[in-house]
């Protein structure tokens, strides 16, 4: 057993996880999302992107630019939040925006983990 | 390409960015579970941006004060606690960053990076030199004046350095590496068409060697130049198919016994040298007398072989037995002792000797042995090997009658092996000739151009003839002859001789001036300027070729009889 693996292995997993349990609900209703949930899917896929700096391989690029793009859709929609919070004023488009970024990071996310475990399940040990 | 040791140094941002992360994400989260309480003294959440702002402020140690509005104690309490958390991991992770910008290793990938780029863009025909020392540091600055382009790998950091100071007329790459690995040559471009050759002249042998096979191995059609000064070195080379391997000393035996018996050659040879073609008399040896050689080294044992084979008489003085036992083998004309000792000298007859040689490796016992046997007889004949390319001055004023510098010999045959193939073939073959031959050559070449012939050498291909490549094609073969007429009335000759002419492996020396020129000829000319002016004309345009071949000008179009009248 690698140690850096269950390390790697436990934050993607968190990332799509903590994702998940953002996105699951109305997407019209932003009290069924919560704010913390969004901030630890940010945190996590940090983390997950993190872990998946400097490797080599070809299924190491391709992880990494998928974790890239979670970043990107997370940040975006926790930005988005705050331009309606502070700016423009919260209305149905804005909160669909969040909802609906954070999906696409989802998306991202759930390719991540089929690849690592496509990945693990192809290594013969 | 192999940058291992760059994703193994991203690796190592790792641990630094996660604890930002997560120093980050615990303040922050904090921020916004703690209550805080607005001006008007109700209740309030920071909220994410709020703690995001302000956890990026204090993180950074620029501190703006508290937002948005003043702290609550618990606050406070929280925000001293992660001001500790967030700054170290803060100044830890950006210490990291810039450390692993400093690291060697990174560095050392990136120059490596840069000098792949480098090599990749070369688009013009480069030579490899392996090791970048006063032999090669001249080559290169000769080959750059020439536009050669050339690339260095260098196992010593500080003499890339160096080299980035001497300013070359073309940019030189230069690498650092160990040709141990044959990665190394991979990367300098070996198997690259435009990679032509391969120059090692470094005063190891064995490392001449090694850089000579590994070449040979990675692209068998680079040219692989390389010195040997020992001859079980050279043997080996040969039998891996190197084709010029170079013996500076094989060089100076080859040199004396011309200066003695046969001095028009050298004076060709040192002709094709770009040196002026007559011969000084400090050049010629006493052709009569007794010769004195002290050190039978390397150096010893070729000028013996020129001596012996020039039917000199000669007496040698070495100072190590061993060596003196190896030569009384076969040739008792040796006696043991210091050179510069005044009574070994006189016992050595210098009093009635015409030459003394002072062939050690140490530059000052060399310029004692001179002092040392003038002073005996002042009208002896003086020769010194010089080592080391910077006591020139003590040499010049020592007023030694013949200087031999190993490395500048070494220096000028490279050269014209890499620039002048022709040339260097054509050297090969004039040595095995007599001297009859070369007292002809020179005569005839005096005769033909003057005091001062120059050399080309030219290729019958389309870059360099087209008009001769486009008659041979379509309507027959011409003859060398045409290409000795003159532009201006094609009865005259100009002043200029065909020396050799290579067509694929046949090759000719002095080719006759009836020869039919064929496609990829390389023919080396010796003549004047306005020969080789008019030898270009004749071979690139049309109109002056058919006046040349026809005698009259053509009638095709007014064009021609314009460009023809002026």
């Amino acid at each position: 057993m690698n140690l850096s693996n269950v390390i790697s292995g436990f934050f993607i997993i968190l990332a799509l996880t903590t994702n998940f349990g953002f996105f699951y609900g109305d997407p019209t209703i932003l009290e069924e999302h919560s704010k913390y949930e969004l901030f630890a899917a940010i945190i996590f896929n940090l983390i997950a992107t993190i872990y998946k700096l400097g490797d080599k391989t070809q299924i190491g690029a391709v992880l990494l630019a998928t974790s890239l793009v979670a970043d990107i859709q997370l940040v975006a929609s926790a930005s988005v939040w705050a331009l309606g919070a502070y700016v423009v004023g919260m209305n149905p488009e804005i909160v669909t925006a969040i909802i609906s970024l954070s999906g696409g990071a989802l998306a991202a996310n759930i390719v991540s983990v089929v690849l690592f475990v496509g990945e693990t399940i192809k290594s013969k040990r | 390409m192999d940058n291992t040791a760059l994703f193994l140094i991203i690796r190592r941002l790792r641990l630094p960015m996660f604890v930002l992360i997560v120093t980050f994400a615990i303040s922050i989260l904090g921020l916004t579970l703690i209550p805080g309480q607005d001006d008007q003294g109700n209740v309030y959440h920071m909220t994410f941006f709020d703690a995001f702002f302000f956890v990026s402020y204090m993180a950074s140690t620029i501190g703006f004060g508290e937002a948005p509005y003043t702290f609550t104690y618990p606050q406070r309490l929280w925000v001293s606690f992660s001001i500790y958390m967030t700054v170290i991991g803060w100044f830890y992770a950006i210490g990291s960053i810039i450390a692993l910008m400093q690291d060697k290793i990174l560095s050392s990938q990136l120059a490596i990076l840069q000098f792949q780029k480098k090599i990749k863009s070369l688009k013009s025909p480069f030579i490899i030199f392996v090791g970048y020392n006063l032999l090669t540091k001249n080559i290169i600055h000769k080959l750059s004046e020439e536009g050669i382009q050339s690339v260095v790998i260098e196992k010593d950091e500080s003499k890339i350095d160096e080299m980035v100071l001497a300013s070359y007329m073309l940019e030189i790459p230069a690498m650092h590496g160990d040709i141990n690995d044959p990665e190394v040559f991979q990367i300098a471009g070996i198997s690259k068409p435009e990679c032509k050759a391969i120059v090692s002249l470094s005063s190891n042998d064995n490392l001449n060697l090694h850089a000579a096979m590994s070449a040979k191995l990675l692209n068998s059609k680079v040219k692989v130049i390389v010195e040997a000064t020992h001859d079980e070195y050279a043997d080996n080379l040969n039998t891996i198919g190197i084709e010029i391997v170079e013996n500076p000393f094989k060089f100076i035996a080859k040199r004396f016994y011309m200066a003695l018996r046969a001095p028009s050659l050298l004076m060709l040879e040192r002709w094709i040298y770009d040196e002026p073609f007559k011969l000084d008399p400090r050049d010629l040896l006493p052709t009569q007398g007794k010769y004195i050689v002290c050190g039978y080294g390397r150096m010893g044992k070729a000028i013996r072989i020129a001596l012996k084979r020039a039917g000199m008489e000669y007496l040698f003085i070495e100072t190590n037995p061993k060596k003196v036992r190896q030569m009384r083998e076969g040739d008792r004309q040796i006696v043991m002792g210091e050179g510069q000792d005044r009574k070994i000298l006189l016992d050595a007859g210098v009093k009635d000797a015409s030459c003394i040689i002072a062939g050690m490796n140490d530059d000052f016992i060399n310029l004692s042995i001179i002092m040392a046997a003038r002073k005996i007889n002042p009208s002896i004949f003086t020769v010194a090997r010089q080592n080391n390319i910077h006591d020139q001055s003590v040499f010049n004023a020592a007023k030694i009658d013949r200087v031999i510098v190993v490395q500048n010999l070494l220096i000028n045959q490279t050269f014209i092996a890499i620039a002048r193939p022709l040339s260097e073939r054509f050297l090969q073959m004039i040595k095995n000739m007599g001297a009859e031959w070369g007292d002809g050559l020179a005569m005839a070449l005096k005769e033909v151009i003057g005091e001062n012939p120059l050399k080309k050498e030219t290729e019958i291909i389309d870059k360099h003839a087209h008009a001769l490549c486009r008659h041979i094609k379509e309507v027959g073969p011409v003859p060398l002859y045409v290409l000795y007429r003159n532009r201006g009335d094609y009865n005259l000759n100009n002043k200029i001789v065909a020396l050799y002419l290579k067509r694929g492996e046949e090759e000719f020396l002095m080719p006759d001036s009836s020869m039919e020129l064929q496609l990829g000829d390389k023919i080396l000319f010796a003549g004047d300027d306005e020969a080789f002016d008019d030898l270009e004309y004749i071979m690139q345009n049309i109109y002056e070729l058919h006046y040349v071949l026809q005698g009259e000008s053509c009638e095709v179009s007014l064009s021609c009889k314009l460009h023809l009248e002026a």
